[in-house]
């Protein structure tokens, strides 16, 4: 075909080129990512029902929306330290970032209980 | 009575201490042994409380709480008036009034001696003084007034300047021209002798039961005077009788050469003021409005045939004494009581969404006892800045008053207000300051519905937590 390449044909080509370029990540980081997305997913919900309801027990809201987000970061920030290419990280066994991901899990756990009311 | 008391514990000492002991060098002071004491102190209580008692009834007699009997001073230009009048006169003695009649220039008048008022009420039927006698001016008057007591003045064609600046300092301006009377062509009296329309025939009335009483005036009121206005704006004083339409205040005597100041309805008659203290004053522009003369006369209103035996004068004047003196409109709230629904005491502070109860009781004198006072009227505010509950409070037609509805969703210190003016009867303005406060911490409910998504978003994410840290534990790529 002699016509040049539409942006349909280049959005398609980058969406190739991302779901191959992801397919190549470990399992343990698929993992990850899937739970930063399930924990994402929920804060939505909890902001459109929010945003429907009203704010009446503004502290639940908030200690719903700060569980969901406390949860992403941490697993992000075990994606990070637990990721093979990350130079940073090198010598960080992944057991002890495993650690601190559980612990800091148990605080974040713990605040959202007390706050939920 | 304090030097009687001081003299009877000394003599009850002397009496009853023991006798010195000569050997004792220095002489001691006579000490009261403790049953001579005690005795001692009882007495004296009981003068002191006998003393103060007495001082309390003669109090209570001369307030608006036990009127029963009131003390009119009467000023009068001539003593004529007595007799020319006597029928008014007679009929306020006959309802319990003691009548003190003074020529007005007599030096001897005083309102007050010693800071106490003499009386009750005043009447001035001196139209042409220029000066009251001893310490009565303007200013006394006025303070008279301005202690809650009552006042009829009655101006006529020479009134003087004294009686017309008494009427201005209330609100009641007479005409400026000191030589115009009320004409009317339209609604004179018809009589055979006077014929320059300046005796009136007036039926204007104000509408209102509480000042000229519930039976209806059927015959006109006759009038001959000076009449005055009123200021619109200012909402104490009251139009009781107003000229006709084609009423106007001029000269008889002379020519008009220019309009008339005064004319038509907006000429008042006889004006009313009810200060925002409740005392009433009268003003008549007629001197004669009160005279047996007056109340006797048959009445023939010009333009109509109905002929009446008898003018309306003398029911109108008595039925409006009875108001000026307190015997009508007269209210009294007590007993301001709220409490919470099911509960009999007062709480000192409520919290918000209680539901609470109010009462008062509003009495209304009836010239010997205090009545209940039945409206269906009667409006009590939860007031913060702002209304925030407005109810109408039904009553038990004992007097009782009573509303009850639910405390509002906002958190602060509030007023229970009841403010009550209407025409003729004396305001009520009653203000209870009561804080309310927002729920305590454990008054709320334990789960609150409206947060069940929070609750299951903050568990789901612990669970995601526990099977995330599961799986990737048992995954394939850490286990290797």
């Amino acid at each position: 075909m002699g016509k040049s390449p539409t942006t349909k044909d280049d959005a398609q080509a980058l969406f190739h080129s991302l779901r191959s370029a992801y397919s190549a990540t470990p399992t343990n980081l698929k993992i990850i990512d899937l739970y930063v997305v399930f924990a994402v997913f929920i804060a939505l919900i909890q902001v459109v029902y929010m945003a429907v309801v009203g704010s009446f027990p503004f502290n639940s809201f908030l200690s719903g929306v700060l569980s969901c987000v406390g949860t992403a970061v941490l697993a992000v920030c075990l994606r990070i330290q637990v990721n093979k290419e990350n130079k940073e990280f090198k010598d960080l066994p992944p057991e002890h970032a495993f650690a601190d991901f559980v612990l800091c899990n148990l605080v974040l756990h713990l605040v959202i209980m007390n706050f939920l009311g | 009575m304090l030097l009687f008391a001081i003299c009877l514990r000394r003599r009850l000492t002397l009496q009853c201490s023991k006798p010195q002991q000569n050997y004792s060098v220095t002489p001691k002071p006579p000490t009261l042994e403790p049953e001579v004491e005690t005795m001692a102190n009882f007495s004296i209580a009981t003068v002191f409380i006998a003393s103060f008692s007495l001082l309390l009834s003669l109090t209570h007699s001369f307030s608006i709480e036990n009127p029963t009997d009131r003390r009119i001073l009467v000023l009068l230009d001539d003593l004529a008036l007595k007799s020319s009048h006597s029928i008014f006169f007679n009929s306020l003695q006959a309802r319990g009034f003691e009548l003190d009649f003074k020529l007005s220039d007599d030096p001897k008048i005083a309102l007050q001696r010693y800071g106490q008022h003499l009386y009750d009420g005043l009447i001035l039927f001196a139209p042409a003084t220029e000066r009251f006698g001893g310490s009565l001016d303007l200013a006394a008057i006025l303070d008279f007034v301005d202690s809650g007591k009552d006042l009829i003045v009655a101006a006529d064609e020479n009134a003087s300047d004294l009686i017309r600046s008494i009427a201005a300092e209330c609100g009641v301006d007479f005409d400026e021209d000191p030589s115009a009377v009320v004409i009317d062509h339209g609604s004179y009296a018809v009589s055979e002798t006077e014929g320059d329309h300046t005796l009136i025939a007036a039926d204007d009335f104000i509408r209102s039961d509480v000042l000229l009483g519930s039976a209806k005036i059927e015959a006109p009121v006759l009038f001959k005077g000076i009449g005055h206005s009123l200021n619109p704006s200012n909402s104490l004083v009251l139009k009781v009788l107003s000229a006709s339409p084609s009423a106007y205040s001029a000269n008889p005597k002379s020519k008009l050469s220019t309009p008339p100041s005064l004319s038509g309805s907006s000429i008042s008659l006889v004006s009313v003021v009810q200060a925002r203290n409740n005392a009433r004053v009268l003003f008549s522009g007629s001197l004669d409005l009160f005279s047996n003369k007056f109340f006797k006369s048959p009445v023939q209103k010009a333009g109509s045939s109905n002929k009446y035996a008898k003018s309306g004068n003398q029911q109108f004047v008595t039925e409006l004494s009875k108001w000026v003196f307190h015997e009508r409109g007269h209210l009294k709230a007590v007993n301001v009581k709220h409490h919470r629904v099911g509960e009999t005491d007062e709480p000192s502070i409520y919290r918000i969404n209680d539901d609470l109860e109010y009462l008062v009781e509003i009495y209304e004198w009836s010239g010997s006892n205090w009545e209940p006072y039945v409206a269906d009227d009667v409006q009590v505010q939860f007031y913060m800045m702002s209304p925030y509950v407005l109810k109408t409070m039904s009553t038990d037609k004992k007097g009782l008053y009573h509303a009850s509805f639910k405390v509002p969703d906002v958190y602060g210190v509030f007023q229970f207000k009841v403010e009550y003016q209407r025409l003729g009867y004396t305001s009520l303005s009653l203000a209870k300051q009561i804080p309310v406060r927002p729920f305590r911490h454990n008054e709320y409910e334990r789960f609150i519905p409206t947060a069940f998504p929070y609750y299951g978003a903050s568990f789901s994410t612990m669970a995601g937590f526990f099977i995330f840290s599961f799986v990737y534990l048992h995954s394939k790529v850490y286990l290797q």
